[in-house]
């Protein structure tokens, strides 16, 4: 099972973090939250992998309606979490409970997609503006007003961070700096972290981000010098770390 | 009972003096209705009836406030996604902010901006039908046109602006260079026999209408429609582009460096008109007006004004950075849908 893909590393974080394993909720409980918390954050990776294969139809100036509209992204957004995951969004709700996707990741994946398809919707206006290249429509852009929206509605809290985030509403927190450290020391693949917090309560699931080439236009080097947006690059390479999705769950059904 | 005679002629006549003095009455209050507007208006002046712009503004918590779609940087840039949403940033956009605080300031409660982003020609029509307090579009008063009659303009938040000009091709550029040299050219016949391309409504339009004659005149629907008419192989020549002088010049120095300004000698800019910018506002809006001329008055004062000036004409920036930390948020559904910079086709009242 993919959950248990790297098991040292989460045992590794449960070690040094001191809070964690204080009072277990009932180990499928927990096993349920951790595949939710799994399957969000590919999700929200898939959409912002459609975003950047889709970077040069946003971004050129020729066209008007870009045809990017919310249907095609929903789409591409299944297919490559189809992709990622071998899960088929579109018959889940015909496949029964037993199939593998927890009850709640039932409820949730559905509303990260709508909550995606309306930042989509929302960003229209400025995607199909002819005679204007680059729009700031990007993966994190993209990221960031899905996860936030999503995270309203919803009692998880869906978010994407980083060491030194470009927004400081990515800020991480202290928990997720010392999973970003860790993690930035390791070579890069496909494990994610997950550990019980605040006595057992909640579960937060980190799963890294790396650099992919298209990321360096804006993210490579020269170190510090401006990119499109006006951000200083960072000087990464591919393979990178470059953050992580980060999700927290409360397994007590009573906490907001 | 009967009536003796005399009193029922008595009642008789009283009640024809009734219906004469009702009638009466009637054309009296007929004649004086013509002249009830001039009344009110002049009760409305010792003690206003009807609350004004300003508290109404207060009461609604949102200020409804027009913005060109068409760029025209810097003083507003085009729509950009944000980790916040859809965003539009530039000197204008600052400066509704400024005015929006100051009216949170004033009414006790937050005041918010609504943006509408809509094209250029609109808002002077959407303004004329209430659907907006005011514009901010980096506008020039005082243009002798129909189309700008019955509106009203603060005081200025941008000086030495007014009519400038771009060109692309060298020889073009001597052209004007060596029309410029010779003594006694007006200034109205430098471009004559060029086609010249303006935006659409714009001060530039009306002036070219008005003045330019013997030009080849291309209306576009924006100032980037126009260069991508430049650039076509297929469409008219363009040799020169006029508008307004401090966003040509911002465009040549960023994302138009294949055109440079023209100028006099010295390399000062050519202008063909000076003036200065200001917000538009409803001819009746006194109040808003006054608060505004105050707004403004303190940002020059405070220096602020001209800190704006410089940060969005001279200093080095990326806007999208600046509309992610500090832009406005806009009503999408009153956005063009599709925006498109438009095209260009030859002036029709030629």
């Amino acid at each position: 099972m993919r959950l248990r893909l790297l098991p040292w590393l989460g045992l590794l974080l449960m070690g040094f973090a001191p809070i964690s394993g204080l009072a277990s909720p009932p180990e499928q409980l927990r096993a349920e939250a951790e595949e939710t918390a799994r399957l969000l954050a590919k999700l929200l990776q898939s959409g912002r992998l459609v975003i950047e294969h889709h970077q040069t139809v946003i971004d050129d100036p020729h066209r008007g309606d870009k045809g990017f509209t919310p249907e095609f992204f929903e789409q591409q957004l299944r297919e490559e979490f189809r992709q990622r995951t071998g899960i088929d969004l579109a018959s889940l709700s015909q496949k029964p409970v037993t199939f593998g996707v927890p009850p709640l990741a039932r409820e949730l994946l559905p509303a990260l997609i709508e909550a995606s398809k309306e930042v989509v919707r929302d960003a229209q206006v400025v995607i199909n503006q002819r005679g204007i290249g680059y729009k700031n429509f990007i993966p994190a852009t993209y990221g960031s007003q899905a996860a936030a929206r999503f995270s309203k509605r919803s009692h998880v809290q869906l978010k994407q961070t980083a060491i030194q985030p470009r927004n400081p509403k990515n800020e991480a927190d202290e928990y997720e700096s010392s999973v970003l450290r860790w993690l930035s020391g390791r070579p890069n693949g496909e494990a994610y972290v997950s550990e019980l917090t605040e006595s057992g309560k909640t579960l937060r699931v980190m799963m890294p981000i790396y650099y992919l080439q298209e990321c360096l236009a804006c993210h490579g080097e020269p170190k510090g010098e401006w990119d499109i947006s006006g951000y200083p690059r960072e000087g990464a390479r591919e393979g990178d770390l470059a953050g992580a999705i980060s999700v927290r769950i409360p397994l007590d059904p009573k906490s907001p | 009972m009967a009536v003796p005679d005399g009193r029922a002629l008595l009642m008789c006549m009283l009640r024809i003096t009734h219906i004469a003095f009702r009638v009466s009455l009637v054309c009296l209050l007929a004649v004086l209705v013509q002249g009830c507007g001039l009344l009110f208006d002049a009760i409305e002046l010792i003690h206003p009836l009807t609350s004004n712009e300003l508290d109404r503004v207060c009461r609604r918590q949102q200020v409804q406030v027009g913005m060109a779609v068409e760029p025209f940087r810097p003083f507003v840039f085009p729509a950009v996604w944000t980790d916040e949403g859809a965003r539009v940033t530039g000197l204008d956009a600052e400066l509704i902010r400024s005015i929006t605080d100051a009216l949170t300031a004033h009414c006790g409660t937050p005041v918010v901006p609504v943006l509408h982003l809509v094209r250029f020609r609109d808002l002077f029509l959407l303004l004329n039908e209430g659907q907006l307090d005011f514009f901010v579009s980096a506008v020039a008063p005082g243009i002798p046109s129909p189309a700008r009659a019955g509106f009203a303009y603060s005081s200025p938040y941008f000086f030495h602006g007014g009519i400038g000009a771009i060109v692309k091709r060298p020889d073009v550029a001597d052209q004007i260079q060596s029309r410029l040299k010779a003594d006694g050219t007006a200034r109205e016949r430098l471009l004559d026999g060029l086609t010249m391309a303006v935006q659409e409504s714009t001060a530039a339009h009306l002036y070219a209408e008005a003045n330019l004659k013997p030009v080849r005149l291309i209306v576009c629907d924006s100032l980037p429609a126009a260069f991508e008419q430049a650039d076509s192989a297929t469409g008219q020549p363009i040799d020169v582009v006029i508008g307004e002088q401090p966003v040509l010049e911002f465009m040549v120095k960023t994302t138009r460096r294949d055109w440079r300004l023209v100028t006099r000698e010295g390399n000062t800019p050519l202008r063909f008109t000076q003036a200065d910018y200001s917000i538009v506002l409803a001819e009746e809006s006194y109040k808003l007006r006054w608060f505004i001329n105050q707004v403004i008055f303190q940002l020059t004062e405070s220096g602020r004004l001209q800190t704006m000036r410089q940060r969005w004409l001279e200093d080095s920036y990326a806007y999208p950075r600046r509309a992610s930390t500090e832009g406005l948020s806009f009503d999408v559904a009153k956005m063009v849908a599709h925006y498109d910079q438009g095209t260009c086709r030859e002036s029709k009242t030629r």
